[in-house]
Order: C-alpha cells, then structure tokens, then sequence
C-alpha cells in the first residue's frame, strides 16, 4: 500500500475565459494573451522536473492537466505541460469548446496526450447562459467530433438539476453527446457553493436550491440513456464503454499516491513519500508521530507559482496529516464510491486497524439498509448506495473517530 | 456598624404589580441613603440573577440594609426587602412579608390598580403589615395620581390621601417616602433577652461557605460561634459568620432582635436549610417555633430532560441547589426513550416553570429541554380506586379507566370593557365558563370565569396578552376538580410510540391538535433514508396522518484529489448534525423538532 512514489501527476491551470455562475474551483477569469500564463505554464514544467529528478516520479500510471482551462494555455505550453507530464499510459487534458482547436488535439496527441476530456455540461444553449458558460452546443458538438477522430480517448461533463433544465433537455443533452462518438461521460447534479454567483442568487432568493428529488430524478435519467448505450457506471458520477475509465480519477479512490503541482493543486503522499518531497518544498511542515498520510495543497497564487521559476522552495501549502486509522476508514469510503467496491482484502487491513467487527458491524449495517451489497469478495454500492452515497461515507468514514 | 436601637429599625417590603416600577424605587432608595454611590449604581441592583437584569423582573426576595438619616435628626436603620411581582411568586412574597412591620405599596401613576397590586396589597394586610401607598412614574404625561388615589381607596380600602408621590426616574419625592416609612411603619417588638427566635426567610447554596440563609430575628440575637438549632429540620450547627447585605455582605458582630441578615451555616448539604424553619438556640430553646409558610403547591409539571445524558447527575445536583432558596420546587426522575433520562418537575405556574428552566440552563450551564407542561389529573379507576396522574405515560390502560377529573380554576382578569368581547372568545376557545362581570369603573371591567387548569397553561396568558393589547391582568386560584372529557393523544414516528409527544387533552381538541402535531412534525423532521409515517392515535384509533418522503439523494458527486478532505469535513459536519438528533426506532428526530413541536399552537 504505502508505495515508494507517486502513481498520479495533477497540473493545474487556473486560467479561465470567464467564471461559471457555479464555480468555486481554483481558476480566475483572465486574457490568453496575457504573458503570466506562459509563466505559469513554464514554471510548472520546472517543478515537475526538479520532481522527477529527484526520483520521485519512478511509478507514474497516469497524468492528468486540469482546470481552468487547460486549453486557454498556447498550444506550445499546452505541449509542454503534456510533454513534461509523459510519457505514462493514460495522459488526459482538460478542454473547453470555444478554446479546443484541431491544431491543439493534434499537438497535444503528438506530445503524448491519449485522452482529453471536455466541459460540455449541456447541449441546451438556454442551459449554457444560465450556467454563464462562453460556448454554445454547436460549437460543443464541434469539438466532441473534433476530438472523436482525433485519436484521443475522448470524454465530456455534463450537469443535471441545472437551470432550466428539463427531463427532456437533460436526456437530448445526453443523447447529443453520445451521438459525438464519446467513450466516457460523468454526470455531476448541480451543486451550488458559496461565494459563487449561484450561491449569492440563492441566500439572496433570486434561485432556488434544486431539490434532492430533482437531483435524484437527473441522476437516474442519465443512468438510464448511458446504460442503454452499452456505459457502465464505475464511480457515482462517471460512465465509460468498457475499458475506457479513466485511471487517473482511479487513483484518487483506491489509496495510491498522487501528486499535484500549481495553484490550488491537491496532493496525496504517506509517510516516506512525504518526507521525500518535503527535502524539496520546505514550506511543507514534517508529519508528526502518530501519522501516516499527509494530504496538502498548494496555496500559492499563480503569479507567486509562476514566478518561483520551477522551485518548489517558495511555495506555499495547506495540510493535513491523518493517522493510519483515519486513512484506512478514509480508504473505504472512497472505494465505496465505485462499481469494484471495498474488496476483502480491504476490509481484512482495515479490519486490522479499527478493529475486525467494528468494520463488518457498518458494513453489513449498510447492507442491510440497502445501501451495499456483497458481491463475490467485495462490498459494492446498491443502486440506492450511489444516490445516498453520503451515508455510506459518513459511516465508513465515522469508524476513524468512534 | 454601630448597633440600633430597636425603636430605630423599620422592617418593609416594597409590592407592586409586575412593571410598576418597585425595582427602580428600591435603586433611588439605596442612591439617596448614600447606601450605593451613584457611581456604583447600576439598575435594579437588588436583582442580582442575570435573568433578572434581562426580563426587569424580580423573582427571588433581596433583603438589603440601608441607614437613613431622617429629618428628626436621628439615623434609623431600614431593612428594605424586594420582592416579585408576577403570580407565580405569590409564595415569595409572603415568605418577605412575613419579615416586615410595613409595605410599600407602589401603584403605577398611569395604570392605577392591576390585579397584583390587589393580591399584594390583601397579602400585606393580612400580614397584618402598616400599608405605605406610593404612586409612582409621576414623571410621565400619562400619569394621573389623583385617579389612582381615588382607585387605592375604593379598590383596595386603604386610605390614599397622604400616599406618596414619587418618580423611581427622577428620585423626586424618594425623600417624602422614606420619611413615611419612619412615621407609619412601627419599629419591630422583640425581647432581645428571650431564647432565640429567628425565621428563615430565604437561603442559598454557596460553593465555599456552604449553606446561607437569610434571617429575621424575632427574639434573642445571633453570634459567630453560637450553636444554633433549626427546629423543624432538626439538626444543629454552629454559626460560621453573621453579616448584612448593603447590599454586599458586610459582616457583623451580632444580628440583634429586630433585624434582618445572614447567616452563614457551613451546612454542606442543600436540602438541610429549609426556608421557613425557626432557628433557636441550641442548648436554650424557645417555647415553639414560630409559624411556618403557606406550604406553595404546584400547579404545572413538566419533564425536564438534559439534551446531553451524560449531564442527568449534574441536573439533579443544579435542581437540589435551586431548592434550597426555591422549596417550591418538586421533582421524580422519569424516563423517556426519546429524551432520556431526566425529572418530572413541578411549578406553581408557567413563569415560575420557565424562570427555573432558564436558572437551571444559566447558572449550572446545562443545555435542556421541557415537555409540554401538564397539570395533577385524578383518574378514577373502574375498581374504584383514584390515581394522580401528572405524565401522561402513566395514565392507565383506557379500559381500565371509569372517570378522568381535572382541576378547574377560578379566573379573574380586568380589562377595559372594549376587550371583554375578546376575552370572553379567547375563554370559550380554552373552554372556559363565564362566571360574571363587574364593573369596576367605565375604565375597567373585573370579569370572572372558570377554566380547567391545563387550558391555562398552554399559551392563555400570552393569547390574552396579545388579544387585549397588554391591557388585561389575570390572577387566578384553584377551584375544584370536575369530570373533563379527556384522551390520551400518542404521536408515533413509524409505527412507535414517541412517549415525550404524548398529550392528555380533551376529546373535542384532541383531532385538531394531532392534525396540528402531525403537519409541525413533518416540516421538522429531515428526509430520511427511509419514508417516515407520523401518526396521531388514541389508543389504537389513528386519527392523523403525514409522511416524510424518503430522501432519494444524498451524495457529493464530484470527489477527485482536491475534494476528498473538504469531503470528510461535510461528512463531519453532518455527523455533527446527526449527534443532536434523538433516535424513536430508526427514525432521526432533532431536537429542534420536538422543541417546535411542544410550542405548537392549536
């Protein structure tokens, strides 16, 4: 389990042509001319090196360039940030529409990329200006093709329980995408954060909450489509033909190391990888006794990230370490959000750590709600497990602290 | 401080009707005797509780000792005794009175004579107190004492033609008051040779010194060191200190006979000191002990539960310690599968119930909370037997019950006659009997009813509050019990029982109040997993109905590298949640929820 390197890179790109009314991602509004991004973009690249040199990037599967928008980026640092990243497996990049050009897919697949996933969330152009999105469904569906004969595996978000939106935009919204030749699709019902326009309109009265019934009526609707079209479900929100999941969101459920670098970037490591990278960003604190997994992220805003010139020394971070048992029950409750479920094996080494029955005693707890079903060896959600997943977590997760 | 002579010292209490301004009396009265320096001075500086200070009320007695320099030339020594003015506390002003040669009597000059000004004014003479009437807040525009005087003579017999006037604002005419006190109240008659005679008027518990009562020496004095015997409680201990509130404690080197003080037990158990007792000497005591109180009945009872369990001990402890200075109070411990385990409390009203909630919840720091309130029903058994019930989880088996009675009160309320119409709806609505009305001048109407108990209870006081625009008083006594028409009304979550919403009511209002019950339920319960039906029954007849839906999604979609601690932070929030709800089988109710719901309005 605790590997020696990391499994998964994240670069993040917290550029956007404009804000979403529901984003409370990392990521601000800016020109793609400006040159802070090409900083940016550099100064990531630097980083992944100084990391890989130090030998810590030995068991990379996969590498993943989230936003933002990946693709506001030039297409030479876009190749660059694909570049830097390779060569592993599976190398996705996140695109817009309005910004995913052919010369960009083309470059990015001759640098390595093999899977670009793209921000659909509606092929309703209502549903679009609602969201506060800059693209339109022609140009979505342009782009969806586009990149089906691009030769990448090609993947696209869609949002149910959105403004406007109707069970019959919702499943054409579906069918669209479907019709663009994708292998993989996930399907988030609208959450509404604070601090986002969305958020305002809703303690301001303006919008209301969409209701859990909507949400579930949304979630099941797609469910449905995808399933007719040969898509299994493997996590909560994500679809895929068979063989076509993606691997990188894999490694955030099932325990390996992944590393994320920019700002905003999140970061996985236990014990020994953690004081491994620590030897090279010292803005980190050391992991005190009684702990094994660290989680952290950097906070450094991306003029401070582009002007560290590729050093990790001036960033800064967030952290938070956990002890075994914290990350064992944290273990579970991630493999609970997919299709291969928790295995025994799983079960047997979290077992050891919060105790044999006091695991089985919330598992079969769960089972008995309906919630997980035993499955050969392994635990695996229900189809109501997946809609009340909240309380399969906050059960599996309550076995660290009770 | 020098000793007075007896002939000196005048003993009074200050009674008025709630809000007519005797605390700000009692603040100008420690100012002008220079007891209180203004810089010190604070409102209402007898009412020590925070609950006090907050509501501008007075619920415990305060007995504070102040020398005043009369225009004689001579300095005579005032114990001025506050004491509250709500019904609820009738029994602590009888306990002060009892304490006293003399009453102040403060009228409000604009509001004239309310219903307590005329039950103060009966306890004081039937203490057979001097009376001084004072007309107060003669400062505002509205006041008119000369109709207030005329009201002080017809309504309650007491001559009015030198009552004071005065302004608790302003301090005006503070002065005249207190030489009134030195004239009309006689000095108290003692014999300071005679074995001690002592009255406990009041005590509290404190951390360090033990019990603290606060006595009033009728014959013979107390020292430090005297060995004391308390004649009803029957135990001895030696007094560790004697001192008087000025309304700090200030010690003293004797109370002497006539005055009024503290004494300081050392007793380390609570329930020892009993207000109301006769102190004596222990090895030369007197003859008999003087009387006793009223014994305080109490009316309303309600379980108290602590929302933690854990904090059941230290509420038992919090409510010994409340005793002490509240003997009023009464409780049994009581179980409940909703809330726990907590006490059947009694209260001689709903101010008295809700003061000793907030006390509990302040002073002990427990978080709590209170079933609906309900009254000593008598339930005649088919074999003849009577019980009293006061929960309704005791109630026996329907079948086996031949007759429910219920206590009835006699209700007063004065109002100006535009209201009598709403009063009367607002009685009818609560089951109320008009008796009969009373004119009392065009400005006024006495109307009299009956009226079970438990209807009174619930929200009259505020209802006729609100309906007569703060106009009407109310005062009431216990009547009789009669034959009342009454079922059990059980609400259950999913098919069980949830045993803190069981109500006795009457049949004709059991059907809206479940309805009612029902619908308030269903808002405060939160989507479950599973679909939630709440039922309002009479024994196994449902005769109400409403169902939780179940939830159908609960989850956070998107959970990548970034989102997993922020995650677990929801998921703690949530579970955070979940520890202040109560489990009724596998349904998960919030406090909130019973809360709203023992609040419901029918």
């Amino acid at each position: 389990m605790a590997e020696k390197d990391f499994r998964a890179l994240y670069l993040h790109v917290p550029f956007c042509a404009s804000k979403c009314a529901y984003c409370d991602f990392e990521s601000a509004p800016c020109d793609r001319r400006d040159p802070l991004l090409s900083e940016y973009a550099v100064s990531v690249a630097g980083m992944v090196e100084r990391v890989r040199s130090a030998g810590l990037l030995g068991a990379l599967e996969t590498a993943y360039i989230g936003g933002g928008t990946p693709t506001l980026l030039a297409d030479g640092d876009l190749v660059r940030l694909v570049k830097i990243s390779g060569p592993v497996g599976e190398l996705s990049f996140e695109a817009n529409p309005e910004s995913l050009t052919a010369e960009k897919l083309v470059a990015a697949r001759e640098a390595g990329a093999t899977r670009v996933s793209i921000g659909v969330q509606s092929l309703n152009d209502r549903e679009l200006r609602a969201l506060g999105r800059v693209h339109t469904a022609e140009t979505a569906i342009e782009a969806l093709r586009l990149a089906a004969v691009s030769g990448l595996d090609v993947s696209c978000d869609l949002m149910g329980a959105i403004p406007l939106q109707t069970p019959e935009s919702l499943r054409s919204s579906v069918r669209g995408v479907l019709g663009c030749g994708v292998g993989h699709v996930s399907v988030y019902p609208l959450q509404v954060e604070e601090g986002t326009p969305f958020g305002r309109a809703v303690d301001e009265g303006r919008m209301e909450l969409p209701s859990t019934d909507r949400e579930a009526d949304a979630m099941e609707e797609a469910e449905a489509l995808l399933r007719a079209a040969g898509f299994q479900r493997y996590e909560v929100a994500s679809y895929a033909l068979p063989g076509r999941d993606c691997r990188h969101n894999g490694h955030y459920w099932d325990g390996s190391a992944y590393l994320g670098l920019g700002t905003g970037a999140a970061s996985m490591a236990h014990r020994a990888l953690y004081e491994r990278f620590r030897e090279l960003a010292p803005g980190l604190p050391a992991m005190p006794d009684g702990n094994e997994r660290a989680r952290f992220s950097c906070t450094s805003t991306a003029p401070a990230v582009a002007s560290a010139h590729g050093a990790l020394e001036p960033l800064a971070w967030d952290v938070e370490f956990l002890t075994a048992g914290e990350a064992a029950a944290e273990d579970l409750m991630l493999a609970a959000r997919t299709s291969k479920g928790i295995p025994g094996e799983q079960v047997a080494r979290a077992g050891r750590l919060l105790g044999r029955e006091r695991v089985l005693g919330a598992l079969r707890g769960l089972e008995r709600d309906g919630l997980l079903a035993r499955v050969d060896d392994a635990w695996r959600p229900t189809e109501r497990g997946w809609l009340l997943g909240n309380v399969v977590f906050g059960r599996l997760w309550s076995l660290a602290s009770e | 401080m020098t000793t007075t002579d007896t002939s000196h010292i005048r003993n009074f209490s200050i009674v008025a009707h709630i809000d007519h301004g005797k605390s700000t009396i009692s603040d100008r009265i420690l100012e002008l005797t220079h007891t209180v320096e203004e810089r010190d001075m604070r409102s209402q500086l007898l009412d020590t509780m925070d609950i006090e200070q907050e509501r501008g009320i007075t619920i415990k007695s305060n007995a504070v000792r102040v020398m005043y320099d009369a225009d004689d030339g001579e300095t005579y020594q005032f114990n001025l005794i506050d004491t509250p003015g709500h019904v609820d506390f009738t029994y602590e002003v009888s306990r002060s009175l009892a304490a006293c040669e003399g009453a102040v009597l403060v009228v409000d000059a604009t509001q004239g004579v309310e219903a307590q000004t005329v039950s103060n004014a009966n306890l004081a003479m039937n203490a057979n107190l001097e009376i001084v009437p004072a007309i107060n807040k003669i400062d505002l525009p509205s006041a008119h004492p000369d109709e207030v005087r005329e009201e002080i003579e017809e309504e309650l017999a007491i001559p009015a033609e030198d009552a004071v006037c005065v302004s608790g604002k302003t301090g005006e005419g503070i002065h005249d008051l207190l030489e009134s006190i030195v004239f009309l109240v006689p000095p108290p008659e003692g014999d300071a040779r005679a074995p001690l005679k002592a009255l406990i008027l009041d005590s509290y518990f404190d951390e360090y010194r033990g019990v603290v009562a606060m006595v009033r020496v009728f014959d013979g004095s107390i020292k430090k060191g005297d060995r004391l015997h308390m004649m009803q409680g029957d135990e001895d201990f030696l007094v560790d200190a004697v001192a008087v509130k000025r309304p700090a404690e200030v010690p003293v080197r004797e109370l002497a006979v006539g005055e009024v003080g503290v004494v300081v037990t050392g007793l380390k158990d609570p329930a020892a000191v009993r207000v109301g007792d006769t102190l004596t000497y222990a090895d030369r005591p007197c003859a008999e002990a003087l009387p006793g109180y009223r014994e305080a009945k109490p009316m309303v009872y309600t379980g108290i539960f602590p929302i933690d369990n854990k904090e059941y001990e230290n509420l038992r402890d919090a409510l010994e310690k409340l005793r002490v200075n509240d003997p009023s109070l009464v409780w049994d411990p009581e179980t409940s599968v909703a809330l726990g385990f907590g006490f059947r409390v009694g209260f001689l009203g709903l101010l008295h119930m809700e003061v000793v909630k907030e006390r509990l919840e302040r002073e002990f720091g427990l978080d709590l909370i209170a079933t609906s309130p309900s009254v000593d029903y008598h339930v005649y058994l088919t074999d003849g037997d009577m019980v009293d019930i006061r929960s309704p989880q005791d109630l026996p088996d329907p079948s086996s019950i031949d007759h429910i009675e219920e206590p009835y009160l006699k209700a007063k309320v004065i109002v100006p006659p535009e209201f009598t119409g709403a009063v009367m709806q607002l009685a009818v609505e609560h089951r109320g009997e008009m008796a009969d009305m009373v004119y009392l001048s065009d400005k006024s109407v006495e109307m009299h009813f009956e009226i079970p108990l438990a209807e009174l209870i619930l929200d009259f006081f505020d209802q006729l509050k609100s309906r007569t625009k703060g106009y009407a008083s109310l005062d009431y006594e216990f009547d009789e019990y009669r034959p009342s028409d009454l079922v059990k009304l059980d609400i259950l979550l999913s098919g069980d029982d949830v045993d803190a919403l069981s109500f006795i009511v009457h049949k004709d209002k059991a059907y809206p109040l479940a309805r009612g019950l029902c619908d308030k339920l269903k808002e405060m319960i939160p989507r479950q997993q599973f679909e939630v039906p709440i039922q309002g029954a009479i024994g196994s007849k449902i005769i109400a109905r409403s169902t939780v839906k179940a939830v159908r999604k609960d989850v956070l979609a998107k959970c990548y590298g970034g989102d997993i601690t922020r995650k677990r932070k929801l998921l703690e929030k949530q579970k955070e949640g979940k520890k202040r709800m109560k489990s009724i089988g596998r349904v998960e109710v919030p406090q909130e929820a019973f809360l709203a719901v023992l609040k419901v309005d029918e």
